[in-house]
């Protein structure tokens, strides 16, 4: 299976105050899709990304999607086979984007 | 995934560290600003805020920063604090051994100002024969090296009609990009206004050949800065913010350490060697009004407001004394809808 990397050139932040407010909403129960808690620079390109988001991009570090998928699943109380359809279509993304690459 | 997000603090800073020059360009933003720098041990305690305060990189300018006697210490300084390095210079002084020392220092990126394709016409803009020669030079000592190559060219009356030479010679030099700055009335910018700068349907006809050339070139990338484009329906739908950058993604810092929201806006909002940046970037009340800009004008009822935000804030606080009002460089006209590329 591939490898998942972040591609070395991505300049990027975690967003220390919108971390803790996710935080402090995921506890709660809330709705958290739409509060950005990093935020990720490549060339031209930007992108905010949510909790899950975050999540899934730290994990980008050589693991393969299955890697990613059963550690996220340790973390967040979502069912198996929705967290790695949103995990795929994400990493898709980011590839398309060329946040990340893929290695063999 | 992507979500709006109000940052904790800039990603960039662009930092004129000294203001010496061996150039005498016409449009200089900073030729008349101030020459007092910081001392070395007061620059590097600044650095070191900017990295804890969490920028991701610095730009170095001037000035000609490399006159700076410290430049190369403080640029391998903040890279090793992890801070993305880089520079806009004119070249004059990077040969193959300093293109090699600039790579050890950090830099990731150097930007080269050529404003013109024709050696003649470049040299004379700049104020010093053989500078275009040694510009290119430069260009490509720096890619030997394994640093990322820009070309910095200001759009203006000498160059308006090239965009297609300035492409092909950005092209054939093989810099990974071309970036046209759009002219900023600043400094020696603003007392050659006249001579210099080009009229709104100008300036559109520029956007116009300028973001066909971005479609066309898949070799290099060519770069727009300025938020009017979007009166062409040029939206750069990758972008978190709209309008002008400027308080919103990045901050200017001056040679003597002063903080202004851009290099064009000589608005000082803070000091960096007395001042906690995240507190400026939070509280500062022109930062505030530049996030939250209202229209004005003829860009009341304008369906592009809500992609420029008036335009470029330093021109309209320039030349009419409101960062509200819209940019003198838009086309557009009172109730006007504007129109795809």
């Amino acid at each position: 299976m591939l490898k998942i990397q972040r591609n070395p050139n991505v300049m990027w932040r975690e967003e220390s105050d919108a971390l803790a407010d996710a935080q402090v909403g995921l506890d709660r129960g809330d709705d958290i899709e739409e509060v950005g808690t990093a935020v990720l620079f490549s060339g031209g390109a930007m992108l905010s990304i949510n909790l899950l988001g975050t999540e899934i991009w730290k994990l980008c570090d050589g693991r393969n999607m299955d890697g990613i998928v059963k550690e996220l699943f340790e973390q967040f109380d979502v069912q198996e086979e929705v967290l790695r359809a949103d995990v795929q279509a994400f990493l898709e993304d980011l590839l398309k984007k060329g946040f990340i690459t893929h290695e063999e | 995934m992507k979500n709006e997000i109000m940052l904790e603090a800039p990603i960039t800073i662009n930092w004129a560290i000294n203001n010496s020059c061996n150039f005498a360009c016409r449009h200089c933003y900073s030729r008349n600003d101030t020459h007092d720098e910081l001392a070395r041990d007061v620059l590097f305690s600044c650095i070191e805020k900017v990295a804890k305060a969490g920028v991701l990189s610095i730009n170095f300018g001037g000035g000609e920063p490399l006159l700076h006697p410290y430049l190369l210490d403080i640029a391998s300084f903040a890279s090793g604090l992890g801070l993305r390095v880089s520079m806009n210079s004119n070249g004059w002084l990077i040969d193959a051994p300093m293109a090699a020392t600039l790579k050890a220092a950090g830099f990731t990126k150097i930007g080269i100002s050529i404003d013109s394709h024709l050696p003649e016409t470049h040299d004379s803009f700049r104020g010093m024969p053989g500078s275009h020669a040694r510009a290119v030079a430069a260009l490509g000592h720096i890619s030997a090296v394994g640093i990322a190559t820009s070309i910095s060219t200001v759009i203006c009356r000498i160059n308006n009609a090239s965009v297609k030479d300035l492409v092909s010679f950005a092209l054939d030099n093989r810099a990974g990009q071309i970036n046209f700055h759009n002219f900023k009335c600043s400094g020696l910018g603003l007392s050659n206004k006249d001579e210099l700068d080009l009229s709104p349907e100008e300036w559109k006809v520029f956007y116009r050949s300028a973001l066909a050339a971005k479609e066309r070139e898949k070799g290099i990338d060519v770069s727009l800065d300025d938020p009017i484009i979007a009166l062409l329906g040029a939206r750069d739908t990758s972008s978190m913010v709209k309008g002008s950058v400027c308080g919103k993604l990045s901050l200017n810092i001056k040679s003597n350490g002063d903080i202004t929201p851009c290099g064009f806006i000589p608005v000082v909002i803070g000091n960096i060697s007395t001042d906690d940046l995240r507190q400026v970037w939070r509280e500062s009340t022109v930062l505030d009004r530049m996030r939250n800009k209202k229209p004005t004008g003829k860009c009341s009822g304008c369906s592009k407001y809500e992609d420029c935000l008036g335009g470029c804030t330093a021109r309209a606080l320039a030349l009419t004394g409101d960062m509200n009002n819209p940019d003198p460089h838009c086309w557009g006209t009172e109730g006007s809808e504007s129109e795809s590329q």
